[in-house]
Formats: C-alpha cells, sequence, structure tokens
C-alpha cells in the first residue's frame, strides 16, 4: 500500500530509545525492542474476530503480553487490548490455560 | 429521533441445534430488524467451531457474524431477545462504525501524508508497483530525518 510510516514515526522514537537502552542493563538475558507490529504493517483496525492477529501476544498462559516485551506502541496496545477481552468473551481465546 | 449506526452481533448457538434452528434464529433476528426500520447488510456463518472454554458444559458452538445498521433501541431488543433464547449459549453487539471511521481515516492521512513527501522528494505522489518495499524503505525514512 504505502510506503512510509506516516504518523507511526512518533511511535518510532520510542522504540528508538529502547533500543539504547538494552544494553546498558547488561547482564543476562534482553530481548530487543521490537517495532510495533500493527504500525509496521500497517494494520489500522484491529479486528477481534481474527485469532490469527492475536495469538502472537497470547503467550501460553493466555495472558496479555505487555508492551515491553511485544514492543506493541500505546495506540495498538490498547486497541489490541480491547479486541482480546471481546474475543474471549466469544470464546475464540482463552481467558486462562493451566 | 434515534440516530443510524452500525453494529455488529455475534452469538453462539448450541452446538445440539440442527441447521433449520439455526436459520429459524436468524430469520427472527431479521424480522427484529424490519420491525425497527434497520437494515441486516451481511452475515456470516462461521459454523461449528471449538471453543476456547466451555460454556455451559458446551465445547462447541455454532458461530454467526450479523452486521446490522440500524438504532440503538434495535440492538437492545436484539439483545434482550438473545438473552431470553436458551440455545444461544454467548452473545456479544460491538458497535462498528466509529471504528471502521476512525480506521479509514488514518489510512488516509497515511497515503496523503505520504503523497506530500513523495512529492517533496521530487517523486510521483503513488508508488510505482514495482518499487521497492520493506526493508528499503526503512533506508528512506532514515535518509530523510538526516536531510532535515
Amino acid at each position: 500500500m504505502s510506503e512510509e510510516r506516516g504518523r507511526g514515526r512518533g511511535r518510532g522514537g520510542d522504540k528508538d530509545k529502547g533500543k539504547g537502552d538494552a544494553p546498558r542493563r547488561g547482564g543476562g538475558f534482553f530481548r530487543r525492542r521490537r517495532v510495533c507490529k500493527f504500525c509496521a504493517e500497517k494494520i489500522d483496525y484491529i479486528n477481534y474476530k481474527d485469532v490469527r492477529i492475536l495469538a502472537p501476544f497470547l503467550p501460553e498462559r493466555g495472558k496479555i503480553q505487555p508492551r515491553r516485551i511485544s514492543g506493541t506502541c500505546a495506540m495498538h496496545q490498547r486497541k489490541l487490548q480491547t479486541a482480546i477481552k471481546r474475543a474471549r468473551q466469544l470464546a475464540l481465546i482463552p481467558y486462562v490455560t493451566d | 429521533m434515534s440516530q443510524t449506526r452500525q453494529y455488529e452481533l455475534v452469538y453462539i448457538v448450541t452446538p445440539d441445534a440442527s441447521d433449520q434452528e439455526v436459520t429459524d434464529l436468524h430469520t427472527q433476528i431479521e424480522q427484529i430488524i424490519q420491525r425497527f426500520n434497520g437494515t441486516l447488510d451481511k452475515t456470516e456463518n462461521w459454523g461449528r467451531r471449538k471453543l476456547a472454554y466451555e460454556i455451559g458444559h458446551h465445547r462447541e458452538g455454532t458461530y454467526v457474524v450479523e452486521t446490522i445498521s440500524g438504532s440503538g433501541e434495535l440492538m437492545k431488543e436484539i439483545d434482550r431477545r438473545l438473552r431470553v433464547i436458551d440455545q444461544v449459549i454467548r452473545h456479544l453487539v460491538v458497535r462498528v462504525d466509529e471504528e471502521l471511521r476512525v480506521a479509514e481515516r488514518t489510512r488516509e492521512a497515511r497515503k496523503s501524508n505520504q503523497a506530500r513527501r513523495r512529492v517533496a522528494r521530487g517523486l510521483p505522489p503513488e508508488p510505482a508497483p514495482g518499487e521497492s518495499r520493506g526493508d528499503s524503505d526503512m533506508d528512506d525514512d532514515r535518509e530523510l530525518e538526516v536531510q532535515r
């Protein structure tokens, strides 16, 4: 579709900061801060009926993956949150998995 | 008085229900929509699907998705009716027009923004179909930032 990030740039800002921070934390395990998946793929509407979009943000336990790990921007994390909660109501994804 | 809005209705019917009963339910909803002067924009039957967790001892259910334009009163009535019907084990009504409008707006903003920036770089506003995508356009962005 389009070639550039547009408003996504503003959100890209905290990505860069994260990159700078990560090595300083030093010692042990760190995950590289990634770009927000929804900004990168230009998904404007997070559909709660599409389990395939939501699945990567649900680790085994079925909890919503925090932003600090997934790298999702604040706006999309918020939208993702409502989408996941709706999908849970419809038994498309579990509330908990033991 | 009441405004027309677009809603999405998803309901799950018991796996015990026959196809006939599912269509009956659908016609029932259609009748309510007609009574309230709404329109049924789209219906989708996902068929039988495994539930992520048990709902009232059911492990499966038939999913039906309907896109409806109508008033809030209409949806209230549908919501009330579905609550009463035992065959429907779960339902959800979501207002979608606002969200879709927002998505549309961001898409357009991105498009015009892209066109503007492409013109600023002396390129035609629309990218040619064969033009590179993915990683290379990230490099483009960074270059632009340096120039500023």
